[in-house]
């Protein structure tokens, strides 16, 4: 990430990077006066599955539809696969597959019709809208199924056929806009998996917005995060998780004495509403946890790793969230 | 939820091991079509649906049954021709029958705009229109394009009817060309009946998502503003006199300008600029226009650009996601 921040001089083009599917330069949107959707969002995205993170409200949404040429920036940059998104929106809709986050199936159809109908939109010829349409419904899950009219489905289905109708234009980037919501728990890990799939097995480049980093930290090689239309970060989803794993201790009674004997042993505890968050060294950090918390006879309710959510990276006051954010950003 | 995870379990590449319908992943490296060929496909698409081929046997039922009722005139008048050719064909090109045009074409617009449009407001379809290779402006250009032209087939298939109908009675060249002749002012009025009609019609049902309100939305400002342009219409000509007298009062003139309807029948009488001795005989379906025929033509001009503009407008504020 060393785009500069400045706008180049008029009469000299904005050039993208060369090798990031995804490149925004300090983009900004605002609506009227006061609401800035984006801030001087700076970010290169490599190939690979990309997970965007933020809170509702944050900018995904608004980026995406940047990234596709739907919605002109107020000022900066932005480029999809070297086109850039104000110029070659036609381009970069032949080349990218989008999921929106909303329901947006007709249900008198049935799946086939549809995928196919918008093969054809993504131009292909007819008889290569009605093969692919097969595939990639197969490739989400949907066989025999796909005969039948969409208004006979589950949310499942019909987050398939959304993820079908992406995929059928043969894209070179796919932009899934919180491809798991309104799933259940199996019905997520089923999307996560056949998302993984498609990135892992069929070299398909993807940014999958989500604003459950739990969720999206399995299936991703690099994580951008925003906050309020600002960049937060951009790393490797290994450098994120890494400094960020925590231990949360509950204990029934005897927090503080607990908290001071964790301290005497070496570890370094912090406070953390009902609890104790621990930074997590290694499976010997569970055993001095254990002798801490039976030597004192406390009553021990709750230990887990901590699911790692947004707010974590967001947050710069509390001791342990302020060491991990400045450690990751150091490596 | 039994079927996620029934879909989660299906053979997929890594586990497969041999499977033989386990194809993998294909590439499309093969010609893309451009803009101009996916809205053409776009519009062939809408056109169909609008005779709600491609959805069930339900949809096809007003179509089917208005087409019919539009050829029927000309089928009558085919079998006239046939008996006794004496006395020349029962139906002109250019209105054909006026008031059952009025009709047809009334509840074919409001049945089936809704059909072209409505649909994909009601389940959100756009924004997966407008995430493909094509501009903000070329969705409703297509769905224009499409109605306008199942608006043409079911005006002008009947007048294409009416004039085999009669090229096969009559003899000689010189009168099947005179047919002819009359045959291509019908159809380039027909042709602004289509357009004036699937412009506001397509403007009107796009106002809402639901179906049922988007009939409404097309069918009651057009099926009452005919009723208040022929009652105001009537009761020009009755209060001021009769246009037989001499010229028809301004009331009665100008009402035909409320509705398409009368507008278009005003602008034929314009452009046949004869009626006015006697006034025309058929009262309630025919325009009088007075001497404001040129006022018709620049209004009918207005209506259109108008509606067409709206239109645009109307899908260049769509949100998308």
């Amino acid at each position: 990430m060393t785009v500069s921040l400045t706008r180049p001089p008029t009469g000299q083009p904005w050039r993208p990077a060369p090798g990031a599917v995804i490149e925004a330069a300090a983009l900004t949107l605002r609506y009227g006066f006061s609401v800035i959707a984006l801030d001087q969002l700076t970010v290169a995205i490599q190939p690979g599955v990309t997970g965007l993170v933020g809170a509702n409200g944050a900018g995904k949404s608004t980026l995406i539809k940047i990234l596709l040429g739907l919605l002109e920036p107020t000022s900066g940059h932005a480029a999809v696969l070297g086109l850039d998104c104000v110029t070659s929106g036609l381009q970069i809709r032949t080349l990218t597959g989008y999921m929106p986050e909303h329901d947006c199936l007709p249900p008198d159809m049935s799946a086939t019709e549809l995928v196919t109908h918008l093969g054809r939109m993504s131009g292909l010829p007819a008889t290569a809208a009605r093969e692919r349409a097969a595939d990639s419904l197969r490739h989400v899950g949907l066989y025999e199924e796909r005969y039948r009219l969409i208004g006979t489905y589950s949310t499942g289905m019909k987050q398939r056929v959304k993820l079908a109708q992406a995929l059928v234009g043969d894209p070179r980037l796919l932009l899934l806009d919180e491809p798991t919501n309104g799933l259940d728990p199996a019905g997520r890990t089923a999307m996560l998996e056949l998302i993984a799939r498609i990135g892992t097995e069929f070299g398909i480049s993807m940014m999958v917005a989500s604003h459950l980093l739990g969720e999206i930290e399995q299936i991703c090689d690099h994580l951008v995060a925003i906050d309020g239309g600002r960049l937060l970060r951009a790393d490797t989803i290994s450098s994120v998780t890494r400094a960020s794993e925590v231990l949360l201790v509950e204990v029934d009674e005897g927090g503080e004495l607990l908290l001071a004997e964790l301290a005497r042993r070496g570890l370094s505890p912090v406070a953390f509403e009902r609890g104790l968050l621990v930074q997590l060294a290694g499976d010997e950090t569970y055993d001095v946890i254990r002798d801490a918390v039976a030597d004192l006879g406390l009553p021990l309710s709750r230990m887990e790793r901590r699911r790692h959510r947004i707010e974590e990276l967001f947050r710069t006051d509390p001791a342990l969230a302020g060491e991990t954010i400045g450690a990751s950003s150091v490596s | 939820m039994s079927a996620d995870a029934q879909a989660a379990a299906l053979p997929g590449p890594a586990e497969s091991g041999g499977v033989i319908h386990n194809i993998g992943y294909r590439r499309y490296d093969a010609q893309r079509l451009g803009r101009a060929q996916i809205v053409r496909a776009l519009t062939w698409h809408s056109f169909r649906s609008a005779f709600g081929i491609g959805r069930g046997a339900k949809a096809k039922i007003f179509p089917v049954l208005l087409f019919g009722l539009m050829c029927l005139p000309a089928a009558v008048n085919a079998v006239k021709m046939a008996t006794s050719p004496a006395g020349g064909p029962l139906i002109t090109y250019d209105d054909y029958v006026p008031s059952l045009r009025t009709v047809a074409m009334l509840i074919f617009v409001a049945v089936a705009a809704p059909n072209l449009v409505s649909s994909d407001i009601r389940n959100h379809t756009l924004p997966l229109y407008f995430a493909r290779p094509i501009h903000r402006i070329d969705y409703p250009a297509a769905k224009l394009a499409a109605f306008f032209l199942a608006c043409l087939a079911m005006i002008e298939i009947p007048l294409l009817l009416l004039y085999i109908g009669n090229a096969a009675q009559v003899h000689g060249v010189h009168q099947v060309w005179l047919q002819t002749l009359q045959l291509g002012p019908g159809l380039l009025y027909g042709a602004a009946w289509a357009a004036l009609l699937a412009s506001i019609g397509l403007l009107l049902a796009s106002t809402t998502g639901k179906r049922v309100f988007a009939i409404c939305a097309v069918g009651i400002p057009l099926f009452f503003s005919w009723v208040l342009a022929n009652a105001l219409m009537h009761i020009g000509n009755q209060a001021f006199g009769p246009a037989a007298v001499g010229q028809p009062s301004a009331l009665a003139s100008l009402a035909g300008l409320i509705s398409p309807f009368t507008l278009l029948g005003g602008v034929l009488h314009w452009l046949r600029a004869a009626p006015t001795p006697g006034a025309p005989l058929r009262a309630l379906q025919a325009t009088t226009i007075g001497p404001y025929g040129e006022v018709y033509g620049i209004v009918f001009v207005l209506a259109l650009a108008a509606a067409i503009g709206l239109l645009i407008a109307r899908y260049r504020r769509v949100g998308v996601a």
